[in-house]
Formats: structure tokens, sequence, C-alpha cells
């Protein structure tokens, strides 16, 4: 069984059913998830900052960074496994998003980074089904891919499916 | 089973911790002074031939892709930067400390250096880029050091977290800090404040361990430091390096705003080169050389 861990910044795809993939403590970075029913893929991005416009360079080598960036260059990988090259058809879940407490405007990008992600969802015509977003507290998230079971998880709390 | 640790015990504890080695303390010692001199931070690394080795091992690392070797240590500082060379002395002799797994926390071996790191680059960018008038150097050091206290109660914490998390999440406005103080009688702040004095730290240090939570308390003089490696706290919670349990869950001292001036895209900044000078100095700087 292979596991697929993306850091902050990446993101991948896998069609093998023994496969697994992760991302570890999202705190204000928000994860997208892809599931393609059709090919049985499963795609998903580690969403770190709502917008690439404050440094290009790094959106070029690595645009899962940024919102903006990211759901392009996961939907152009997953077209590797045959998946549809605007998502249509998929599955779309999101989760983290997460803010400190107490905190203001300027601290919310947990916040900022899910709505950018919806926003430009919403111009490929997507939507997510699923989401599991704010609160005060890390996730961590584990994809099966046989089974497309997102499982979330955080320190002090039993784990919970998206 | 959590247990209440007494006022003895908590100095017990603090005592069974190893000294700062002579050399890092004076670092630490002159380094906070606004106005000292680099020709003196040289000088007591040269005293100090284990510190050399180290700092010139680091210097010539592949993380910092030298092409010609550096063997001299005053350019050897001059390249990496003071605050780098504090982190090396306070990381060779306070190592084990940094290194220990949270298990109170539910947190991994090398977690607590790994935030510690990412406060302290942040708590740095955040005096650079909001062009506070501190020094960002010290930011950095004592972004290192806030949670030092972690290690000292996290065995006192084994198997707490879930009764943690539920007082949090039961009692509006209970944060983290409340849950340990309820749970085993002190919270980080405090155990590590008690360590700040055993080593006796300058005090601005001290007060950033203290206060690093609820800046509105320090000591007005400190106050924007205090204020800086808060800030720089909670970004690298965002970030995702956390230690565990208690990520994300302390409040924001919403006063910031009367030191520290920055926006949404100026903290988007920040967190973005926090990630990539994390990068690059993670390697270098763990205290055991677990990672090396």
């Amino acid at each position: 069984m292979g596991q697929i861990v993306l850091g902050v910044g990446d993101y991948g795809a896998s069609n093998s059913p023994g496969d697994e993939v992760k991302t570890f403590a999202l705190g204000s970075c928000v994860s997208v998830i892809f599931l393609d029913p059709k090919t049985r893929t499963v795609g998903m991005a580690h969403v770190a900052l709502p917008d690439s416009s404050i440094n290009k360079a790094k959106a070029t080598e690595k645009p899962g960074y940024f919102a903006d960036t990211a759901i392009p260059a996961l939907l152009t990988q997953m077209t590797k496994f045959g998946c549809d090259k605007r998502g249509k058809g998929m599955v779309v879940k999101l989760c983290g998003g997460a803010n400190v407490m107490d905190t203001n405007d300027t601290f919310q990008i947990g916040k900022r980074n899910a709505l950018a992600i919806k926003k430009i969802l919403w111009s490929y015509g997507m939507g997510a089904v699923a989401e599991d977003l704010g609160g005060n507290y890390s996730r961590t998230v584990v994809i099966s891919v046989s089974a497309g079971q997102i499982t979330l998880s955080s320190p002090g709390k039993p784990n919970w499916q998206l | 089973m959590v247990k209440q640790i007494s006022q003895e015990e908590l100095q017990k504890i603090v005592k069974s911790v190893p000294m700062l080695s002579p050399s890092a303390s004076k670092l630490l010692q002159l380094t906070s002074k606004a106005d000292h001199d680099l020709v003196d931070v040289v000088n007591l690394v040269r005293n100090d031939a284990n510190l050399t080795a180290r700092v010139l091992k680091i210097v010539n690392s592949a993380a910092f892709g030298l092409i010609n070797t550096i063997t001299s240590i005053d350019r050897a500082i001059s390249y990496l930067g003071e605050r780098i060379i504090v982190g090396i002395a306070v990381g060779d002799c306070a190592g084990k400390l940094f290194e220990k797994e949270l298990s109170g926390y539910e947190s991994a071996r090398g977690d607590l250096w790994k935030h510690d790191l990412r406060t302290a680059i942040a708590a740095r960018e955040v005096v650079t880029q909001s062009g506070a008038d501190i020094s960002s150097e010290l930011a950095f050091t004592a972004g290192l050091l806030h949670d030092i206290g972690k290690s000292l109660i996290s065995d006192y914490l084994q198997g707490s977290v879930t009764d943690a998390v539920e007082m949090i999440t039961a009692e509006e406005g209970f944060d983290y800090l409340d849950a340990e103080e309820k749970l085993v009688g002190f919270d980080h702040t405090r155990a590590g404040y008690e360590l700040a004095k055993a080593w006796q730290l300058p005090n601005e240090l001290a007060e950033v361990i203290l206060h690093h939570h609820e800046p509105s308390n320090a000591s007005e003089e400190y106050r924007t430091l205090v204020y800086a490696v808060h800030l720089g706290d909670n970004i690298a919670m965002m970030g995702g390096f956390g230690t565990g349990s208690d990520s994300m869950r302390y409040k924001l001292d919403q006063q910031y705003t009367d030191y520290i001036r920055i926006g949404s895209k100026t903290l988007a900044t920040i967190m973005l080169n926090v990630d990539i000078e994390f990068e690059k100095l993670k390697g270098s700087l763990t205290g055991s050389g677990e990672e090396n």
C-alpha cells in the first residue's frame, strides 16, 4: 500500500486502489479534495494562501501553494489519470481553514483561503458537496483511494469522516 | 492519570534541566542589548572551540550552498547573522529540551523545535515587515525560547489531551493555558518563566516566555517584542506547525494593533517567507542534530 504525503503547497493524485493520500496538521491551510467516480481517482491540494499575486515565482515553483494556481494545477495533474480537464463529474470536498481563537479580520487566513477556493471552483462550474472548515483546531486528513473515504483527525477528538 | 505539580516540584523540575553553557548565556545577554557590537559576538564565539566548530560546520553545510569554504569565524558570523549563532549556541546546550517528545500534547519528537524555529522566523518577519522599532534579531531569539515551558510540564500532562480539548470546547473563553493550569496547576508560560529565572535570562526574554499568550500583561518597555512573538507563535500554528493538541487553541490578543501594524497582504507575505526561510534553516539548526 502506497502513501502519498502532501506537504504545504503540494498537490497530488492517485488511482491505485491500495494508496492513501495524506496531509498533516492543516492549520489555516485548506485541503481541496477531488474525487472522480468515473476513473476512481483521488486528488488533493494543500493550499496555504488565497492569492498568488504576492509572489509569482513561488506560484510557478509550487502552484499548489495558492488557491488560484492550485486548482488548475490539480485538474491538470488529474487529466493524467483520464479525468476531465474542467473537472466535470468530480466530487469536491474541502477541509481545514482553522483560525486561532478570538481572531480578527487580518488573521482570518483560513476563511480567506476557503473563500478564494470556492470562487475559483465556481469559475469551473464546480462546488463542494461537503466541507469541514473553520474552528480552532488543526486537522490531519487521510483519504483511501479504493473507498474514496476521507478521514479527519485532530488530537483530543475522535476521528470523523467527511 | 494527570496530577497537580506543586511549587516545590516545579523547582525540582527546573533544577533537573541542564544549564545553559556560559557562552550561550553570555550571547543571550549580549545580543539582547540594543547597542551591542558584533565584534563582541565574534569574540565570544571565538573563545568557545566547540561553538566555533559548529558554526563553521553549519555555514559550510549544503543548506547555504556556498561555493567557497568559509574558514574564518568572523566571516561565518557576518554571513549567518547573529540570530543563527544564538540559535546554534542555545540549541547545542538545551537541544534535549527542544527535541523532547511532548507526549502530554500528543506531539512528536522534534515538533517543539520546529514550532520554535517557525515562531522565531515569523517574529523576526513581523518586526521587519511591520517596521516595528525593535531588534528583529532579538525577536528571533525570543521566538526560539518562548515555549520552553512545554518541555517542563509535558510529562505531567500525559493522558490529558481529550480532557483539555473537552474543557476548551465546553467553556466559553477557555483556552489551552486555562486547561493546563486546571490540569496540572501551572501553564507552560509560568513553568517556562521559572526556567528563565534559573537560566538568568535577560528580562526581555523572560517577559516573552511569561506573557507570549497575553502580551498586554507584559511591562510596557518590552511589549512590542512580546507582541511580535505572540503573532509569530500564532503564525507558526496557522502554518501547520504547532505542538499537537494545543495548536490553534489560544486567543489572539487583539491589542497588538496598538504596537504592530500589519495588514492581511503583509501577513500573507510573512507566512510565505516563513515557509521559505524554514526550509533553509531546519536542517542546520536542530538542537541534537537529528536532521543534520
